[in-house]
C-alpha cells in the first residue's frame, strides 16, 4: 500500500528514511508477533477464562506491530488503562499521562504546550495518540525513541524540561500503587508468568498496551473510502482533490493510511520514517529554528537536520488544535494560509523562507473557497466515535476486568 | 599491599556472585588482590554533604547548598611500573557494579538532594592479578555498548531512574548538581534576582544549576533504533592518576573545581538548566573544559575535576 522505498526522495531537505533495522527487527520477531497480535496466548485463556484480545479495527485495517516482549491481553490494556488515567505516575501527584493526552481532543490538550509539575513550560506540543501504534518512532524528533514503552520514559523522567518529574523515584511510583489494593490483581492478571512487581517496566508495559489499543478507523472518510459515497460533502470532495493534487502536495509527506509517512504495520517489512523541515522559523536567514529546539537535529547533532520534525498523523487533525510542534498556529486556516501556502511561515518575517525547508513547501495560490474545502476535507477524517469511546475514557469507577471475569464466571 | 587484611577481604569478595571464578578456584588463588577504589566528593575544597551550605563557588563565588553527586565509572585499570594496564574485573554486586561498570553515589537523599535516596557507594570493589601498581586509570561514564540498553529492563545500576538520559536513549553519564542559596552577604544576588526574573519570562528555571553529561548525537547515519555506532559526541572522560595507590589513596571529584568558571546564578536563556550537554549551550563551555571533554570544537585541555589525595 504504502512501503514506497522511495530513495529518490532521501535529500537534505526532505528526509525521508526507511528503517532498515527496525524492518529486520520486525521480520526477526514476526512469527510469534503474528499469534500473539490476533489472539491472546493460550495459556492465559485457560488460566484466567479471560477473554482473548482482539484488535478492534475495520478488516481492511492492518494490525499494529507489538513488541516481542510485550505481547497485547485484556487484562494489561486493562492496567495500562488505569495508569494512563493515575495522577500517582507524577511527582507530587498533578499530573496523569491523561493531562496531557485528552480523549475529547483526540488525545491532546488543546494547548500550545503543558507545564510540568514544577512549573516549568514544555517547549512542544502534545501529540495525538490516535494510531499511535503504527508509529515506527515516538516523540516530534526522535529516531531513536521506537517504541511507545521507551516514550513515556521522556515525560515521566526527563529533567528538562520537567514535566512528570519522577528521576529518582522509581521506588516511591510502586509503593505508591501499592497503596491502590485494586492493582495488585491487575499487575499479576496483566503479566501472569512473572513476578510480581510495580516496577518500571512493567508499568510502561501496561500503558504502552493501552495506548497501542487507541485506533480510529471510523472517521466519515473511511466510510466514504469503503463504501459509502455519502459519508462525506461536496466540499469534503473537493478538499480531497486539492489534498492529493500536485499544487498543494499536501500527500507527499501526508500520506497512506494514517496520513503521515511515518509507518510500519505487521506485514510490512520496511517501516517508513519521515522528518521533515517546513520553514516554520528562519531566526538566522540560514535556516535556524528556536534556540531551544532544534527538531531532529538535537538528537543526531547533523546540521541538515535542523528544524526537522516527524509528519504527525491528521487523522483527528481538527480536533487537536493548536498546531506545529509547538502549537504556534491556533487553526488549520493558519496552517494552510499562513505557513503551507507562503512557502513555510517564516517567509512573512523579515528573514524569508526557511533554506533548509522540504523541497515541497514551495508555497501555492489558494482562494478562500478552497481553504473551506480543504478544511472540509480534513474534518472529515474526524472519528467522533474514537472520542466518546468509554473503552478509552478514565475508567475510575468502572468495573475492572477481572471482576467482570469474576461475574461473569458466577463468583 | 598484601597482607592479612586483603586475605580476608578476597575471601569476602570470592564469596559473591562474582562473574569467573568459583569460590573454591579463587580462594585458592593467591595470585589474585583485591582493589577497592574510594572516591569522595569535594566542594569549595570541603567535604562534600547533602544539605549543608558552601560559600564561595563558581564565578561570581556564590553561596550553594548541593543537589545531587552520581557518576559512572567503567573500564577500571592499575597501571604498573612499566605503564602496563591491567583490568580490574569489578565485583558483581547486582546492585552498584556490573560488568566494567559502576555507580558512585555520593548523595544520600538529605536537603536538597530530593531526587537521591540514602543509599551510598562511595567504594568501587574488584580483584586485580597480584602484582605491583603505581598508577590509576578509568573512564567516567558509560561503555558504549551498555549506554543504549532498555533502561525499565536493564541490570542495575542501569536502572536507576535518575540517572536516565532518555532523549538519547542513553545514562547520564554525570549528575551533579547544585542550588544557589541568596544571602544578605550574597554578593551577587540582585544580579540573581535580575537573571531569575529575566530567565522565567524565557520559561527556564535558574535557582538550580544541574550538570549532567552524557552522549549526544547519537541519531547516527541511519536514524534507527539503538544507535549503531558511537555518538557524535561520546562525551566520556578517560582519566589517568599518576602515583596513585588505591590502599592510601582516594579520588576525589570537586563540584567546586567542576564550576569554577560557570556563574550558577545565570542560565542563557533558551538552553536548558545549567549544562546538559547541549551542543550550542554556552554554559557547557566551562564545564566541559574542567572535564577535558573537547567540545564546541575545542580541542580537550587537561581535566581538573577529579584528583587523587591521600587518604
Amino acid at each position: 500500500m504504502m512501503a514506497s522505498l522511495a530513495a529518490n526522495l532521501n535529500g537534505k531537505r526532505c528526509l525521508r528514511v526507511s528503517s532498515f533495522l527496525v524492518a529486520l527487527a520486525w521480520l526477526f520477531s514476526a512469527t510469534p508477533r503474528r499469534s500473539l497480535a490476533g489472539q491472546a496466548p493460550a495459556t492465559t485463556v485457560a488460566a484466567a477464562g479471560s477473554t482473548a484480545f482482539q484488535w478492534k479495527k475495520p478488516a481492511w485495517a492492518p494490525t499494529p506491530p507489538v513488541p516481542a516482549d510485550n505481547p497485547m491481553s485484556v487484562a494489561k490494556v486493562w492496567l495500562g488503562r488505569r495508569l494512563f488515567y493515575d495522577k500517582r505516575l507524577s511527582v507530587n501527584g498533578t499530573l496523569a499521562c491523561a493531562s496531557c493526552h485528552q480523549q475529547a481532543k483526540g488525545f491532546t490538550d488543546g494547548q500550545r504546550t503543558h507545564t510540568g509539575v514544577t512549573g516549568e513550560p514544555g517547549f512542544r506540543s502534545a501529540m495525538s495518540l490516535t494510531n499511535v501504534a503504527y508509529l515506527p518512532s515516538y516523540t516530534w524528533a526522535n529516531p531513536l525513541i521506537t517504541s511507545l514503552e521507551k516514550q513515556m520514559l521522556i515525560p515521566l523522567f526527563s529533567d528538562h524540561p520537567l514535566e512528570m518529574g519522577m528521576a529518582g523515584h522509581e521506588a516511591e511510583l510502586a509503593a505508591r500503587l501499592a497503596e491502590d489494593t485494586a492493582y495488585a490483581g491487575e499487575f499479576a492478571a496483566a503479566f501472569p508468568n512473572e513476578e510480581a512487581r510495580m516496577d518500571v517496566a512493567h508499568v510502561t508495559k501496561a500503558i504502552a498496551t493501552f495506548e497501542r489499543t487507541l485506533l480510529s478507523f471510523d472517521s466519515p472518510y473511511d466510510r466514504y473510502k469503503h463504501g459509502d459515497a455519502n459519508a462525506i460533502s461536496a466540499a469534503a470532495k473537493r478538499g480531497e482533490a486539492l489534498f492529493f493534487g500536485e499544487r498543494l502536495e499536501c500527500y507527499h509527506c501526508h500520506d497512506g493510511i494514517n496520513f503521515t509517512d511515518n509507518y510500519v504495520a505487521q506485514g510490512i517489512a520496511i517501516a517508513e520514517t519521515g522528518f521533515h523541515n517546513t520553514g516554520l522559523y528562519n531566526e538566522d536567514s540560514d535556516g535556524a529554528y528556536k534556540p531551544w529546539d532544534h527538531g531532529l537535529r538535537d538528537v543526531t547533532s547533523r546540521a541538515e537536520d535542523e528544524g526537522a520534525f516527524r509528519t504527525p498523523t491528521l487523522r483527528n487533525i481538527a480536533v487537536t488544535a493548536p498546531y506545529m510542534h509547538d502549537g504556534s498556529l491556533p487553526t488549520l486556516e493558519a496552517v494552510i494560509q499562513q505557513h503551507y501556502a507562503v512557502k513555510g511561515h517564516a517567509a512573512l518575517s523579515s528573514r524569508g523562507p526557511n533554506p533548509l525547508r522540504s523541497e515541497f513547501i514551495e508555497g501555492f495560490s489558494i482562494t478562500e473557497s478552497e481553504v473551506r474545502d480543504l478544511v472540509a476535507f480534513l474534518d472529515s477524517l474526524t472519528d467522533r466515535n474514537f472520542m466518546t469511546n468509554p473503552g478509552f475514557a478514565d475508567p475510575a469507577g468502572t468495573p475492572s476486568s477481572s471482576e467482570k471475569r469474576r461475574q461473569h464466571a458466577g463468583d | 599491599m598484601s597482607g592479612a587484611k586483603e586475605y580476608i577481604l578476597l575471601m569476602i569478595l570470592v564469596c559473591l556472585p562474582a562473574g569467573g571464578a568459583t569460590s573454591q578456584e579463587a580462594a585458592t588463588d593467591l595470585k589474585v588482590q583485591t582493589v577497592r577504589i574510594r572516591f569522595d566528593g569535594r566542594l569549595a575544597g570541603k567535604p562534600f554533604a547533602c544539605g549543608k551550605l558552601y560559600e564561595g563557588v563558581g564565578t561570581p563565588a556564590v553561596r550553594v547548598t548541593p543537589a545531587d553527586l552520581r557518576f559512572f565509572v567503567s573500564n577500571l585499570e592499575l597501571i604498573d611500573e612499566k605503564g602496563g594496564a591491567t583490568p580490574v574485573a569489578l565485583d558483581q554486586d547486582g546492585l552498584w557494579q556490573y560488568k566494567s561498570l559502576a555507580l558512585v553515589d555520593l548523595e544520600d537523599g538529605t536537603g536538597e538532594c530530593r531526587n537521591g535516596n540514602a543509599a551510598m557507594h562511595a567504594e568501587v570493589t574488584g580483584a586485580v592479578p597480584r602484582g605491583r601498581y603505581t598508577g590509576f586509570r578509568f573512564t567516567v561514564g558509560v561503555p558504549f555498548e551498555l549506554d543504549h540498553l532498555d533502561p525499565t529492563e536493564a541490570p542495575s545500576p542501569l536502572n536507576m531512574t535518575a540517572m536516565f538520559w532518555t532523549w538519547q536513549s542513553g545514562y547520564k553519564f554525570i549528575r551533579a548538581e547544585v542550588l544557589v542559596v541568596p544571602s544578605q552577604a550574597f554578593p551577587a544576588a540582585a544580579e540573581a534576582r535580575e537573571a531569575q526574573t529575566q530567565i522565567s519570562a524565557e520559561g527556564v528555571r535558574s535557582r538550580g544549576f544541574p550538570v549532567h553529561i552524557g552522549s549526544t548525537g547519537c541519531g547516527g547515519a541511519t536514524r534507527t533504533n539503538a544507535p549503531p555506532e558511537e555518538c557524535a559526541h561520546p562525551n566520556r572522560t578517560v582519566l589517568t592518576l599518576q602515583d596513585f595507590d588505591s590502599v592510601r589513596d582516594v579520588v576525589i571529584f570537586d563540584i567546586g573545581r567542576l564550576l569554577a568558571g560557570s556563574n550558577v546564578t545565570r542560565n542563557t536563556p533558551n538552553t536548558a538548566p545549567g549544562c546538559m550537554s547541549g551542543e550550542d549551550d554556552p554554559d557547557c563551555v566551562p564545564i566541559m573544559k574542567s572535564l577535558g571533554i573537547p567540545f564546541q570544537g575545542a580541542a580537550a585541555t587537561p581535566e581538573t575535576v577529579f584528583y587523587g589525595e591521600r587518604k
